[in-house]
C-alpha cells in the first residue's frame, strides 16, 4: 500500500496542484485538488500515514480548495471550497484553507452518506465496544477524545461523526485528524507531547482551530467496526468533581436524536438503528474537569 | 363523534423503557417520546380495543387531545361518515 | 461538442453500465450528481433488472440517493395531505403540478425525485381564498420586497411562494401554467376540467396526460433555468413512455396543444427527447406537429442552444459554448414570460437591489 508519506513535498504539491490527490479516509476515498500550499503541507503532515491511490480509482468526494477570482484576490485572499466543481459555501480566508477541507469533508460524509446513521459525536474504542461522546461546541469533547487517544490507548474511530451502519447497528470508523479550538490546542500540547498538530488557524468562525494527528494505529485499523458501548455526554467544568449520571434510555435516544446529521432523513431506519445503539449502549451524563480523571473513569468503564 | 382512531395509513414504530416510551410516525416522519400509557392507548386504538364508552372517560380527555395535536389519531365518525 | 455525456447514454441504453470500470462509474456518478439524477439512474436501473450488478461503491452512492428521494416522498405526501387539510373548507380540489404530481400517482418521473417545493393549480378568482386559508394554517408569504410581489402577482401567474413557518416547506400557488405577461395564454379552466382524481387520495386531482405533458414542455421549453433542464426532460420522456403506450394519448397530444396555444413548447419538447434519450415520437405526431416548427434558421440556433443548456452542468459535459448557450436560454426564458419593456424593468430591478443589498456570497 502507497502512501501520502510515499511522497516528497514537491510531489505533494504537484500532484494536489495537478491531477488531484486519491486519498484513502477510512470507509471513504476523496478526490482533492488545491493549489494551496498550506493545504498540502497540512495534508503531508497529518495524513502520512493514510493510503494513496490511483487516479483512475473511485472516488467517493471530489473537493476543490481554490483561490476565486475576485476583486479581493490580493488585498484579503480568500479560499473557496467546491464539490466538484460547485460552489456550496461563503470564502473563507486564506489561511483556513486546510480547516476548510475539514469542514468539507465532514460536510460530504454527514450531508450524503445515507446508509449510516451519523451522529455529530466522537467515537473510540477500547476492549471491543466504543464509547460515542455526542456534545454541543464548547463542551470539551474534542479535547477528552483527543485525551483518550492521544494518551489512554483509545483507538480513535471519529473525532466528529459517529456512524451507524444501518444494515447492522455496527459503528464504522473514519479516523482522520482531530480538530481542537482555542484552550484545548494548549491543554492537549501539554497532555499529549508527542502529538503532531497542524499550526493553529487564529480568527475562524470556531476560533482559534488546530488539527491532532490521528494515531497511526487508529488509521491502520480504519477497517475495523467496533460495537456501541456506551454514550456519554461530556461536559467540562473548570474545577467540577467528577460525575457521571446515568440517563434513562428513553432520554438518551431522544439526546442522541437531537444530535444527529440524518436522523429525520433515515426516516423508519433511523429509528430503528438509534433504538439499537440505546438498547446496547446505556447513556450517561458526565462532568469532569481533570482529565486524569476522566480518563480514569473510562477506563473503569472499558474493564467492566 | 363517536370516537378515535390512529390515522389511516400509519405504521408505528416504538420502544419502551423503563416506563417511557419513543415512537416513530411513518407518516408525518416526526418522532415523539411518551409515556408508557400514551403508547398503550395508541396501541390500543390502533389494534381497535376500545369501545366509545372507554374512550369518553374524561380521564382520557387530556391524553386523547395531546395524540391528536401530534397527527397521531384523528376524529372517528359513525361508521359510514368520513371525518370533514 | 464534446462526445454524447456517459450519463446521456446510460440514461438510453441502461444496459451500458455493467461495461463501466471504477473510473467511468467515477464519472457517470458525477455527472448524474450534477444533474440531480442520482436517484432516477438508481430506479432506472432497478427497473432493468442491473442494481445488483453495479459494483459495491457506487452502489452505495445509488443507495444514498435512493434513502434521500424516499425521505422527500415520505415529506411530500405529507404535504399534500396537510395542504388538502388546509384547504378544505373551501371546496378547492388541491390540483397538484410537477412534481408533487408524479409522486402522488406513482408516475415513473417521481421515482427517485427530490422535492424543493409543492406546486398546486388552483382557480384565480379563488386565489385569494387560497393564500388565507394557507396562512392561517401556517404557511407565511416570503418575498416582501414590492417589487417582488408584483412581480409574481400581477405579471406571473402564481401567489409569491410560501413557505411553512415550522416545518419549512415551500408552495407555490399558481393559477395558470403560464404568465398573465406571455403572449400564449392556455386556458386554465379547460384544464381544470380535465383533470383527473387521484386513486386513494380524496379531494387530490392531476392533470390529465396530455395536459400534465404538455405542461411539463411549457415549465421546460417556456422557463429560463435550466439547472434541472436534464431532469426535466428525462420527465418529459418518461410520461411519453408511460402515457405514449395507449394510443389515444397520442392522438389527442397535438390537438390539446393547439387548444391550449402550446405546439411549439411540445414540438421542443418532443425534438430534443427523442434527439438526446431516444423517445419514441410516432411518425404521424411529428408530421402534425411539423407546421408548429420554428423558421429552420431559427431551428438551427435553438438546436444549438438546447443541445447544450440541457446536458449536466458539469466540467466533462458540452463546450465553452455551453454557459453562453445557458445566458441566452435565461434571457430567452424571461423574454417569453413577459414583455420587453417589463423585462428590461426585472432585470434592472435585480441588478440595482444586488448592489444595494450587502453582497450575500453563493450559499
Amino acid at each position: 500500500m502507497t502512501a501520502v508519506a510515499s511522497l516528497s513535498p514537491a510531489q505533494l504539491r504537484a500532484a494536489l496542484a495537478g491531477p488531484g490527490l486519491t486519498l484513502g479516509t477510512g470507509r471513504f476515498t476523496t478526490r482533492l485538488h488545491s493549489p494551496i500550499a498550506s493545504v498540502a503541507d497540512s495534508i503531508g503532515l497529518l495524513y502520512a500515514d493514510y493510503p494513496l491511490l490511483d487516479d483512475t480509482a473511485f472516488a467517493d468526494f471530489h473537493l476543490q480548495l481554490t483561490r476565486p477570482l475576485t476583486h479581493r484576490r490580493w488585498l484579503k485572499p480568500q479560499v473557496t471550497l467546491l464539490y466538484d466543481g460547485r460552489s456550496l459555501f461563503r470564502p473563507l480566508p486564506l489561511d483556513q484553507a486546510y480547516p476548510m477541507f475539514e469542514w468539507g469533508l465532514n460536510w460530504c460524509v454527514s450531508s450524503r452518506a445515507n446508509r449510516y446513521l451519523i451522529v455529530h459525536a466522537a467515537v473510540v474504542e477500547k476492549n471491543g465496544r466504543a464509547a460515542i461522546l455526542p456534545a454541543p461546541p464548547g463542551s470539551g469533547k474534542s479535547t477528552l477524545c483527543a485525551a483518550l487517544v492521544g494518551r489512554g490507548g483509545w483507538r480513535l474511530l471519529s473525532d466528529e461523526l459517529t456512524m451507524v451502519r444501518l444494515d447492522d447497528g455496527l459503528l464504522v470508523p473514519l479516523p482522520r485528524p482531530v480538530s481542537l479550538k482555542n484552550g484545548a490546542i494548549d491543554v492537549i500540547r501539554a497532555y499529549v507531547p508527542d502529538a503532531t498538530l497542524s499550526p493553529p488557524v487564529t480568527d475562524t468562525v470556531k476560533g482559534t482551530v488546530a488539527h491532532m494527528k490521528a494515531p497511526g494505529t487508529s488509521v491502520a485499523r480504519a477497517g475495523e467496526t467496533a460495537l456501541p458501548g456506551w454514550v456519554i455526554f461530556p461536559r467540562y467544568q473548570a474545577g467540577a468533581e467528577l460525575t457521571a449520571q446515568p440517563l434513562a434510555r428513553a432520554d438518551t435516544f431522544m439526546e442522541l436524536a437531537a444530535n444527529c446529521f440524518n436522523y429525520s432523513l433515515l426516516a423508519a431506519a433511523g429509528f430503528e438503528a438509534l433504538a439499537g445503539v440505546v438498547e446496547s449502549a446505556p447513556g450517561w451524563r458526565f462532568t469532569y474537569s481533570v482529565l486524569d480523571e476522566a480518563l480514569a473513569f473510562f477506563d473503569g468503564l472499558a474493564r467492566s | 363523534m363517536s370516537g378515535w382512531r390512529i390515522v389511516s395509513g400509519q405504521t408505528l414504530h416504538h420502544r419502551c423503557w423503563d416506563g417511557m416510551a419513543v415512537l416513530y410516525n411513518d407518516l408525518s416522519g416526526a418522532t415523539h417520546q411518551l409515556s408508557e400509557q400514551a403508547l398503550a392507548l395508541l396501541l390500543d386504538l390502533r389494534d381497535d380495543l376500545l369501545s366509545s364508552d372507554d374512550l369518553a372517560d374524561p380521564a382520557l380527555a387530556d391524553l386523547l387531545d395531546n395524540l391528536r395535536s401530534l397527527d397521531l389519531i384523528e376524529a372517528r365518525m359513525a361508521p359510514g361518515i368520513e371525518p370533514v | 461538442m464534446n462526445d454524447v455525456p456517459l450519463l446521456l447514454q446510460a440514461l438510453r441504453r441502461p444496459a451500458l453500465v455493467v461495461t463501466l470500470d471504477d473510473a467511468a462509474w467515477d464519472l457517470l456518478l458525477r455527472q448524474a450528481g450534477a444533474a440531480n439524477l442520482m436517484a432516477t439512474l438508481g430506479h432506472l436501473l432497478d427497473e432493468h433488472g442491473l442494481f445488483a450488478r453495479v459494483p459495491a461503491r457506487p452502489r452505495e452512492h445509488l443507495d444514498w440517493a435512493g434513502m434521500l428521494a424516499r425521505r422527500h416522498r415520505q415529506a411530500v405526501r405529507w404535504e399534500v395531505r396537510l395542504i388538502r387539510q388546509a384547504l378544505d373548507g373551501l371546496g378547492i380540489p388541491v390540483l397538484l403540478l410537477k412534481g408533487a404530481a408524479y409522486s402522488i400517482t406513482g408516475l415513473p418521473p417521481g421515482r427517485g425525485r427530490l422535492f424543493s417545493d409543492i406546486d398546486i393549480l388552483v382557480p384565480e378568482a379563488r386565489l385569494a381564498e387560497a393564500e388565507a386559508a394557507l396562512m392561517l394554517a401556517g404557511w407565511a408569504a416570503t418575498h416582501h420586497d414590492a417589487y417582488d410581489q408584483r412581480y409574481y402577482r400581477e405579471w406571473m401567474h402564481e401567489l409569491p411562494p410560501m413557505q411553512h413557518l415550522r416545518r419549512e416547506s415551500m408552495i407555490d400557488v399558481h393559477h395558470a401554467i403560464l404568465p398573465k405577461t406571455a403572449s400564449a395564454r392556455p386556458d386554465s379552466a379547460l384544464l381544470r376540467a380535465a383533470s383527473l382524481p387521484v386513486a386513494g387520495e380524496p379531494e387530490v386531482r392531476v392533470l390529465a396526460p396530455a395536459d400534465m405533458l404538455l405542461h411539463s414542455a411549457v415549465h421546460l421549453f417556456s422557463d429560463g433555468e435550466y439547472r434541472n433542464g436534464l431532469r426535466d426532460l428525462v420527465d418529459i420522456h418518461r410520461l411519453l413512455e408511460h402515457f405514449g403506450t395507449d394510443a389515444r394519448f397520442w392522438a389527442q397530444l397535438v390537438p390539446r396543444a393547439r387548444q391550449l396555444e402550446l405546439t411549439r413548447p411540445l414540438f421542443y419538447a418532443l425534438r430534443y427527447a427523442a434527439m438526446l434519450l431516444g423517445t419514441n415520437v410516432p411518425a404521424g405526431v411529428t408530421d402534425e406537429l411539423a407546421d408548429a416548427a420554428p423558421a429552420p434558421t431559427l431551428l438551427a440556433l435553438m438546436d444549438a442552444l438546447f443541445r447544450r443548456a440541457l446536458l449536466p452542468e458539469h466540467d466533462s459535459c458540452g463546450d465553452w459554448l455551453s454557459p453562453l448557450a445557458r445566458f441566452l436560454l435565461y434571457v430567452r426564458g424571461n423574454w417569453l414570460r413577459m414583455p420587453p419593456l417589463l423585462l428590461a424593468r426585472h432585470l434592472f430591478h435585480k441588478a440595482t437591489l444586488s448592489l444595494r443589498k450587502p453582497r450575500q456570497e453563493a450559499a
